[in-house]
């Protein structure tokens, strides 16, 4: 008798999954490609890519508002920018420098410099958001777009990951990255080279959320849009 | 000596000098550089400012390195862009590398270099504005038409690719207008544009930007003509009409508002209520229930004396255990209108019995079915009022034969309350007692007071009985039937006198007295069953009165002076005296 209950029983149990199952995939979105498997195929690439283009052309954004008002507001008349040369630490990635380079790279060594790239920014944005917030008199306008910054990259990572999971599946994503090392110079008691070591993070930082903006674009055309944009 | 020679040379140097410099001749000012633009992120030109010459031949060289490298390059193409201008082609154009650019300007007299240029091409694009701006006016058919702006992306962009991603901003205006009519579009290279003015002379610019860059420059203005009869749209007419529907709206909900119940009540009439007519619901308040019933009466009913000719009802008079008398409702007789009842059957004699509760319901309801005057019942309990004149008497019930409840009237000559006749299949074969002889001698059982009315009521008993058959055989067995009643000791010999002698009886159907009428005191007017089986020709008339109902619920019938048959009368009377003891 408790054999044939619990059998009835877990007969039931599986229907209601079975049921669950069906009602909650219901309001799965389209039909995917899926050649890794039902891991992380619920959008389709073109919608993850239309995603990773607003969130990288957002970045870009607001990096570059960032940059202008730290440098509207500490970096009038002192040069910060001749010390910014050769200051960026993801200097070391082979990334194309112009558009024929570009077309050339394969989209796989593309992608995983977008990705190295992101995963590189990750310690040092936490970083900027801790230091800025410790700044004397520091502009919310520069706060909350490092916060912010910090946040959107996370969330492009995980979408790049997505990405990357699908345009080539199977792929180890074991590449390593640059690693940041510029925190002693962000805690530095001297404020001139405090500021400084500011400044060159916001102009590295523009300059590779720029990178990232440019590359997705370009892939996003070529894969999704057979370069015909 | 010497100290003349020295300041001899120095004073001549000076003099050159002064020489030279009232000929205006000078190392150049230090150049200006001005800015630097990419027009697709592929290319870049920089311009700079020259400063003073210093009045002799100045030669400008623009300088550069790239962030990271130490080789200085020099300017790679200098006409392109113009005149102190720096054409970097494709070859030199690096992104996301910063170049410092210096120009030096260089004359005789020296050379004077600019503030170094850091230059990052990736901020510094500034495309052309679009090209191949086309205007054309459309006519669809069963559409609006419109003005087809087209457009192509500028030089040097690649949007194809995606490297160079453009967003378009257009403008146009009336050409006499101030304010300009601005679109966005985020990609597309053409854009439809309706409600123009006919008759207008319009102009139209366009611009871009890069996804991340400066606007271009406005491109020079196009203009078309929008022809007089070029048919628009008129909004207005549609604003009238829309503000009449409006007003039309307001009038139509004012008048409702206003008139609404009414209104209603026109549209969705109520749903008509029962009403009787002539019955007041103010008296039935007032509780004057005696006017209400007047007022009742008064609505033509109950049916007047034709009814009463109509009214064909039998009393069958029987004897039963009980020793009743007991008025039966005829077989035979269906009432204008009037529906037949059905009796019920009780189990102890085997007649329908007037007591039965489910009889007095129906009988309490009767009035209801009879297509009367009366539009509604008003319920029970209004029957049961005696003023009525549609009474059903609540005598007391009983389980046995006894108390059987007569069926009368109270009062009136409302023929409607008379016991209908049920049909004849309903009658129980059981009956063993169906003459009024029997009954008779029940009735003398019972009340031996009263021997001498009831002889007479015996008499007269038979006499209606009689009629039924107009036979000798029926006098016969009538005559033997009184002989047997009249003889009130003899009880037991009587009973089964009748029953010996009555296989002609019993075979018979009942014998019933046809109540003629009921006269306003309550008078049964009786009258004899006309047999048409045996012809019988008999249309005397014959009455009984019933003088008075006993304690025990008997009719107690008199004779009627006035009707008398003396025919009839006499051969009993010659043979019942003997009976009697």
């Amino acid at each position: 008798m408790d054999s044939k209950g619990s059998s009835q029983k877990g007969s039931r149990l599986l229907l209601l999954l079975v049921v669950s199952n069906l009602l909650l995939c219901q309001g799965v979105v389209s039909t995917p490609v899926c050649p890794n498997g039902p891991g992380n195929c619920q959008v389709s690439l073109r919608d993850l890519f239309d995603r990773a283009v607003m969130v990288s052309h957002y970045i870009h954004d607001l990096s570059s508002e960032m940059f202008n008002e730290f440098d509207k507001r500490y970096a009038q008349g002192k040069g910060f920018i001749t010390m910014a040369l050769n200051s960026c630490h993801t200097s070391s990635l082979p990334t194309p420098e112009d558009k024929e380079q570009a077309q050339q790279t394969h989209h796989e060594v593309l992608m995983s410099l977008i990705l190295g790239l992101l995963r590189s920014w990750n310690d040092p944005l936490y970083h900027l958001v801790t230091e800025v917030r410790g700044m004397k008199g520091a502009p919310d306008a520069i706060l909350s777009r490092a916060i912010e910054i910090e946040e959107e990259n996370k969330r492009l990572l995980e979408g790049m990951e997505m990405i990357f999971g699908q345009v080539i599946p199977g792929a180890k994503e074991t590449e390593p990255y640059p690693v940041w090392s510029g925190l002693p110079s962000l805690q530095t008691k001297d404020e001139d080279a405090r500021y400084s070591a500011f400044y060159n993070l916001l102009h590295c930082l523009r300059r590779d959320s720029s990178k990232i903006d440019t590359y997705l674009k370009l892939l996003n055309c070529r894969i999704i849009y057979n370069n015909n944009c | 000596m010497k100290e003349n020679a020295a300041s001899r040379v120095v004073f001549i140097l000076l003099l050159f000098l002064s020489v030279s410099l009232l000929n205006g001749q000078s190392p150049p000012e230090k150049p200006k550089l001005v800015k630097c633009r990419s027009p697709g992120k592929e290319t870049f030109t920089c311009w700079w400012e020259p400063g003073a010459d210093g009045g002799l031949p100045t030669n400008y060289t623009l300088t550069y390195h790239k962030e990271g490298e130490t080789l200085i390059h020099e300017c790679p193409d200098y006409k392109t862009g113009g005149p102190n201008s720096c054409y970097f082609s494709k070859k030199h154009t690096s992104i996301w590398k910063m170049y410092v650019i210096t120009v030096n300007a260089i004359n005789q007299m020296g050379i004077s270099s600019s503030d170094p240029l850091y230059v990052d091409v990736t901020y510094i694009v500034e495309p052309e504005p679009p090209a191949n701006l086309t205007l054309e006016l459309k006519h669809p058919e069963d559409r609006k038409p419109y003005l087809w702006i087209k457009w192509s992306p500028p030089t040097m962009t690649d949007v194809k690719s995606g490297w160079f991603i453009i967003q378009y901003e257009i403008r146009l205006k009336p050409e006499k207008a101030t304010d300009w009519e601005t679109h966005f579009t985020p990609k597309q290279t053409q854009l439809k544009i309706f409600n123009l003015y006919p008759g207008q002379k319009y102009l139209v610019q366009i611009r871009c930007k890069p996804d991340h860059g400066y606007w271009s420059e406005w491109s020079p203005e196009s203009s078309i003509q929008i022809p007089n009869d070029f048919p628009v749209k008129d909004t207005s007419m549609w604003i009238f009409v829309a503000i009449l529907s409006a007003v039309i709206c307001l009038i139509m909900v004012w008048a409702v508002a206003l008139k609404g119940y009414s209104m209603v009540t026109c549209i969705l009439p109520p749903v008509p209520g029962p009403k009787i007519k002539g019955f007041d619901v103010h008296l039935l308040e007032k509780g004057k229930s005696e006017e209400l019933l007047r007022a009742l009466e008064s609505q033509d009913f109950p049916p007047t004396s034709d009814c009463e000719d109509l009214l064909m009802e039998f009393i069958e008079v029987d004897d039963c255990e009980d020793q009743q008398l007991m008025p039966r409702p005829s077989k035979e007789h269906t009432e204008q209108g009037v529906k037949p009842m059905h009796l019920d059957l009780d189990s102890d004699s085997g007649r329908g019995s007037c007591d039965s509760p489910s009889l007095l319901s129906e009988k309490c309801d009767e009035p209801q079915a009879h297509p009367s005057k009366f539009h509604t019942p008003e319920g029970p309990e209004k029957l049961e009022n005696p003023e009525t004149n549609l009474t059903c008497l609540q005598a007391p019930q009983s389980t046995s034969g006894e108390g059987k409840i007569p069926y009368f009237l109270a009062n009136g000559p409302k023929s409607s309350t008379w016991p209908f006749p049920q049909p004849p299949s309903l009658y129980s074969p059981r009956y063993s007692y169906h003459n009024i002889a029997d009954v008779c001698e029940l009735a003398l059982g019972m009340a031996g007071t009263t021997a001498t009315s009831l002889d007479q009521t015996d008499q007269h008993a038979l006499k209606a009985s009689k009629t039924i058959e107009t036979g000798r055989e029926g006098k016969a067995t009538k005559q033997r039937e009184s002989e047997g009643c009249s003889s009130k000791p003899d009880q037991d010999t009587v009973w089964p006198r009748p029953q010996d002698k009555t296989p002609l009886i019993s075979a018979k159907p009942l014998e019933y007295v046809e109540i003629h009428k009921v006269s306003q005191d309550g008078v049964l007017a009786l009258f004899p069953k006309q047999n048409e089986k045996f012809g019988a020709p008999e249309a005397s008339k014959e009455y009984s009165k019933v003088s008075r109902v006993t304690d025990s619920n008997i009719l107690v019938l008199v004779p009627d002076p006035q009707a008398q048959n003396l025919t009839l009368l006499e051969e009993p009377a010659k043979k019942a005296p003997p009976a009697l003891p």
